[in-house]
């Protein structure tokens, strides 16, 4: 009854064969891979933890010594006595909030002072776009000049896992399927938790039950020729059912090893756990988490307050890595945090920032050379709008994750070589 | 090239001007003669009597002080009014100008704010444009209610002309977003408190709040209000017209025609725009009677949203419905209606579909097909068969097909259906001949089987 992926892939070839008719995606340098290389680390994952909106990062890693902070923040700013030092000028934001007793970024200070963050200051791009959708396409595809359908980790799966069967290889912990994972050869499913992910048929006639399923694969299969909408949405039904038979599995015999906060952030992680805890060979699992365009109200004291998302972050990396601890499965994972942009510097007079440009990002993982990467940015040296100016390219950040943690030929993937950044450990095995 | 009017494109209208017809209401459009006199029947429909509509609505007594009655009280009207374009096109700005209630927070706001869309749906797009930027649920979806005159809140500005009006590509500035910000500034609220949950705000101008100073808008420099900044934006032109008239075409074609419309579309609708001081009626009618709008190329192409699904397949099998079922699948289909997370909304197309999105739409069309109760979503598998031979399978299986517009799938998509109907549980060959305990079984399993098929999913 289960489609193999690698049935999928039979069926693909004539889609990739008649696709290759039409304009195909040119950055400069870019690889299309005709054929699958196998990854070199298929026992490792990638979590991708993505921030909608455009985090504050100036109110996320703090330039708490900085006395312009104090100025062009003097409404929202974090104050110097609520700051996690890092070093003796950045510090995390360790608001209390809603009456709570935790410091908002305490669970990624303790992972900090475990010696397995990677803070990446200033990362963005040049001519930085302050529209939310055109810079977050930016940011999925890897490419400013929109030239790329697929997104770079959609590239990384089309040249390193097309030939791999597991219907799990890839997923997006997620209402929707997010254009990082775009790819030609793949299809990736999606689901936000195990118990709706699966086919409903009629409660009446159980015995009906296979004759349903059945012909419910039948119909999405053997349309795969030509490249139109139908086909788009055919490839879907037997995906879901392969990758439902797997999904429903990853729950036997889970016990939760970490505090997760309430709320869909902390039911996604969780369930990244426990798909990394069955071991099905998870190579890229993605979420998402909203609310982060704070033009105004940005310091309310509630869970929807900067401070309180931030809380909800923290607390959710940190429970994951704690309960792979606890499973004896973090050795082989790494999380990356990305948001579209950063804030404007001063703030608005409705307590809130507009768009900005770059921000700082965070790598976690036992195979980071902790530490800060670049400089506290400097406030008083902007663009012309306001903005911060870049420090780390952002394709330097992807770069030095698809090299050193997924093993792939970054500059493949990203049309040219971009610099290292340095925040992994190149000789983790 | 013209338009060759039958029973096909008919359908097609309908699916895309409406929510989808009935066998008897594709057969009533198609008798109008004329895809002109069609075309009018939908787009004119200000003569179309409400009075019998709004009772029965009422008498359901939706609770509109809740986010899910106005969510049934939005999707009755797409599925039953009888003015389908009316509401097709006040879904079309729900999704375009979208707001949201967990920001929002007064259900009130909410209604109000589809009732202000249905109201300029189809009139001059310039006075909606004014009415929608002094609406309270946009006034805080986009934070310009609490704008000062001293650093501005630029939420609003961008979204107006980046996703409502110009367009991103159309080549405003940053400098335009801050000075547009700035001539926006006083367009406030007052009474939104929580006393009453949020729902008494009203909309002021404030002069106190407004920055007097001049500003250059797209190349004007003045001492620009709020309906100044409106009136630049909409009126600003290059050598092919205005550039507001271009995205309004871009959206309306990409939203009831198909992706990627052609210049020469955008252009012939934009010069409708700017010859119909911006009427966005002239511009739906063009739309409609564009040869385009029927080539094969368009038809079955749009991937019906959560709510189009949810609306489309209790037309299209004349079911019954509170529409509870569908309100609570909204989420997990991806369209939490008047709910969105973002300021763009939700993107359209294939971007609704992936494997969690299709189980959610497979559960709701469950919901309807397995329901042999007296409420909730149901249809009756009798009353579509009735008058039809539905003796064999092949002949059910053609009838289903037909009534939801996917009689012209791939021949081994039908021979699937065909095989369903006459498959043992045990998957061996059986006999469909249409016996009451068959009809129970195989009917409503094809139906739940039909409307999760890849093409149910397309319009």
């Amino acid at each position: 009854m289960s489609i193999s992926r690698r049935d999928f892939l039979l069926r693909s070839a004539g889609f990739v064969t008649v696709s290759a008719m039409v304009p195909r995606w040119s950055v400069t340098g870019a690889r299309n891979f005709e054929e699958s290389l196998g990854s070199a680390y298929p026992g490792r994952t990638l979590v991708v933890l993505e921030l909608m909106g455009g985090n504050d990062g100036l109110n996320t890693v703090v330039p708490y010594t900085d006395n312009a902070y104090s100025q062009v923040r003097s409404r929202i700013g974090i104050p110097a006595g609520s700051i996690l030092q890092l070093d003796s000028k950045l510090g995390l934001n360790g608001m209390i909030v809603n009456g709570g007793t935790k410091p908002a970024m305490g669970g990624l200070k303790a992972l900090w002072d475990a010696n397995r963050v990677a803070l990446v200051e200033g990362i963005g791009y040049p001519n930085s776009s302050l529209s939310h959708f055109t810079s977050r396409d930016i940011w999925h595809t890897a490419d400013p000049t929109l030239a790329q359908r697929n997104g770079w980790l959609g590239r990384f799966l089309d040249g390193y896992v097309g030939n791999n069967a597991n219907p799990l290889v890839c997923a997006a912990v997620s209402n929707a399927l997010p254009r990082t994972l775009l790819a030609s050869k793949v299809s990736v499913p999606s689901f936000v938790s195990i118990a709706t992910y699966s086919y409903s048929t009629d409660g009446a006639y159980p015995g009906d039950k296979s004759n349903q399923i059945n012909t419910f694969v039948a119909e999405g299969a053997d349309q795969y020729e030509i490249e139109n909408t139908l086909e788009q949405v055919s490839v879907l039904s037997g995906l879901a059912i392969s990758s439902s038979t797997t999904l429903q599995s990853v729950g036997n015999g889970y016990v939760a090893g970490g505090q997760y906060p309430a709320g869909s952030l902390g039911t996604g992680m969780q369930l990244i756990a426990q798909i990394i805890n069955a071991g099905v060979g998870a190579q890229i699992l993605y979420i998402t988490f909203g609310g982060f365009d704070n033009h105004a109200d940005e310091d309310n004291a509630g869970n929807n307050g900067h401070n309180g998302l931030l809380l909800t972050v923290s607390d959710s990396i940190k429970a994951l890595f704690d309960d792979l601890d606890a499973h004896g499965k973090s050795h082989n994972v790494l999380l990356m945090t990305w948001s579209e942009f950063g804030r404007r510097v001063q703030d608005n007079a409705s307590r809130g920032t507009d768009h900005g440009t770059s921000a700082p990002q965070f790598v976690v993982g036992n195979a980071v050379k902790p530490g800060i990467y670049g400089t506290a940015p400097s406030l008083t040296q902007l663009d012309a709008n306001g903005n911060l100016l870049i420090q780390n390219d952002f394709r330097s950040y992807y770069g030095t994750i698809l090299s050193d943690w997924l093993g792939a030929d970054s500059s493949a993937i990203l049309g040219q070589a971009w610099p290292n950044v340095g925040f992994l450990n190149k000789s983790y095995v | 090239m013209s338009i060759n009017w039958t029973r096909d494109a008919a359908a097609h209208l309908l699916r895309r001007a409406g929510f989808g017809g009935t066998p008897a209401e594709i057969d009533a459009l198609y008798a109008k003669g004329s895809v002109e006199a069609a075309v009018s029947s939908l787009v004119d429909y200000t003569s179309i009597d409400m009075t019998a509509y709004e009772a029965s609505l009422a008498a359901k007594n939706y609770n509109l002080l809740q986010t899910g009655g106005i969510r049934q009280w939005f999707l009755d009207r797409m599925a039953f009014s009888p003015r389908p374009l009316e509401e097709k096109m006040t879904y079309l700005l729900n999704l375009w100008w979208t707001s949201g209630i967990t920001k929002v927070r007064g259900v009130t706001l909410m209604l109000n704010q589809n009732k202000t869309m249905r109201q300029y749906a189809t009139g001059k797009f310039d006075d909606y444009v004014v009415k929608i930027s002094q609406d309270p649920a946009m006034l805080v979806w986009l934070d310009n209610w609490l704008s000062r005159n001293q650093r501005p809140n630029e939420n609003y500005a961008r979204e107006l002309m980046e996703l409502f009006t110009l367009g991103v590509s159309s080549g405003y500035t940053q400098t335009d977003v801050t000075e547009v910000a700035r001539a926006l500034t006083g367009w406030t609220l007052q009474g939104y408190t929580q006393m009453d949950n949020y729902n008494g705000a009203t909309f002021v101008d404030n002069p106190a709040f407004h920055d007097n100073g001049s500003k250059t808008i797209l190349g004007r420099t003045g001492l620009w209000t709020g309906s100044d900044a409106i009136s630049i934006i909409l009126n600003w032109s290059d050598s092919q017209g205005t550039k507001s008239g271009r995205w309004v075409a871009q959206k309306v074609w990409t939203f009831f025609a198909d992706d990627n419309p052609p210049d020469y579309i955008v252009n012939q609708l934009g010069a409708v725009y700017d010859s119909s001081s911006h009427s966005l009626k002239e511009v739906l009618r063009a739309m409609f009677l564009s040869p385009d709008f029927y080539e094969p190329h368009t038809m079955k192409t749009w991937v019906r949203s959560p709510v189009e699904y949810a609306v489309a397949q209790v037309r299209m099998l004349e079911g019954t419905t509170d529409f509870s079922s569908a309100v609570n699948s909204l989420s997990g289909m991806g369209q939490p209606l008047f709910d969105p997370s973002d300021a763009k909304g939700w993107d359209w197309g294939t971007s609704w579909m992936n494997t969690g999105t299709v189980f959610s739409r497979a559960s709701l069309a469950n919901a309807l097909a397995s329901n042999r109760g007296t409420s909730g979503t149901r249809f009756d598998p009798n009353k579509l068969l009735a008058g039809r031979d539905a003796s064999t399978a092949d002949k059910v299986v053609d009838t289903l097909a037909d009534r939801l517009n996917i009689a012209d799938v791939a021949p081994d998509v039908r021979a699937a259906w065909i095989n369903y109907m006459n498959a043992n549980d045990d998957g061996s060959r059986g006999n469909y001949t249409g016996t009451t305990a068959q009809v129970d079984k195989k009917v409503r399993g094809l139906v739940h089987l039909m409307l999760t098929s890849p093409a149910f999913h397309l319009a």
